[in-house]
């Protein structure tokens, strides 16, 4: 009897994969004048639940996918499995208007194996002033 | 006499009990989470082949991901196209995929499937519904006229991403 229970149990557990996941948050920043004159600030926060990923890299585009150039204390965030980071990306005043998306992407290690690695992006959306 | 020192020494001791109240706080923000539930596996069924179909002996990837608001989200999952690393090869490869919804959290979500996008190789779903949605990915690569594959490591990209709308 135990033997029907436990054992798809003890299988279950045994066969169960690893799941590793990425997350950042606000889905919705707002562009706030920064220190700096004629440059906007956006807080972003990231969480690393990849125990296979530890870098991710910072991307900024307008509303067609064109890369808008930014500024960040590291481009590339270095960041610990199950630990969140708080960043924030840097926007000329002139670019203010364009920016549409702040992505994180993660940098995957090259793999040794026949596999197909998976490669995740969040992006948030700028939340234009009303 | 004892007896009653040791309640008097009791009752004086008492700290008065202090009742406040503790509410508990919290933010519900949108949100999505990205997971590699599986990641794939090549299988080799034949010399010019790879894939990662289960009946060519590989391994599908599972993607997973949480939506913790409805409609604040776009799903875009882009099956390979290129190796991210092989051994050298000198003749074309045809690439083949696809992305499709797998289990759901919710059974609405099943209508994801009927209303993606598909271009190239990207696939675009629209995250109408909070929960969990997980995509299956395949991936095929051919090479050249039916050549054999180098001997070697191959390793290609799926790239997932979650997009606010």
């Amino acid at each position: 009897m135990y033997s029907k229970i436990i054992l798809p149990i003890f299988f279950a557990l045994f066969l169960a994969t690893h799941s590793y996941a990425h997350e950042m948050t606000p889905t919705y920043p707002k562009l706030t004048q920064s220190y700096i004159d004629n440059v906007y600030v956006a807080n972003m926060k990231l969480f690393n639940r990849r125990s296979d990923v530890e870098f991710y890299k910072i991307e900024v585009f307008t509303n067609d996918w064109k890369p808008l150039p930014f500024a960040a204390v590291s481009k590339v965030i270095n960041l610990k499995y199950s630990r969140s980071k708080l960043f924030s990306v840097y926007i000329r005043a002139e670019d203010s208007e364009e920016v549409v998306y702040i992505c994180t992407e993660s940098k995957v290690f090259k793999a040794l194996n026949q596999v197909t690695l998976v490669s995740s992006r969040i992006c948030s959306k700028i939340k234009q002033n009303e | 006499m004892i007896k009653k020192l040791a309640a008097i020494i009791f009752l004086v001791s008492a700290t008065p009990l202090l009742a406040v109240d503790s509410p508990i706080g919290g933010v519900v923000q949108p949100k999505c989470s990205v997971w590699t539930d599986v990641s794939g596996v090549y299988g080799h069924p034949l010399p010019y082949k790879l894939s990662t179909l289960v009946a060519d002996g590989g391994v599908l990837a599972s993607i997973r991901y949480d939506i913790a608001q409805a409609d604040y989200y776009k799903a875009r999952i882009t099956h390979p196209n290129s190796f991210s690393s092989s051994p050298a090869l000198n003749d074309s490869v045809a690439w083949t995929g696809s992305s499709i919804v797998g289990q759901v959290s919710v059974a609405a979500m099943s209508a994801y499937e009927a209303a993606k996008v598909t271009y190239n190789n990207i696939t675009e779903f629209n995250m109408t519904l909070a929960g969990t949605t997980w995509f299956i990915v395949s991936s095929t690569a051919q090479y050249g006229n039916t050549k054999s594959l180098p001997a070697g490591n191959y390793t290609a990209m799926i790239k997932a991403e979650c997009i606010a709308k």
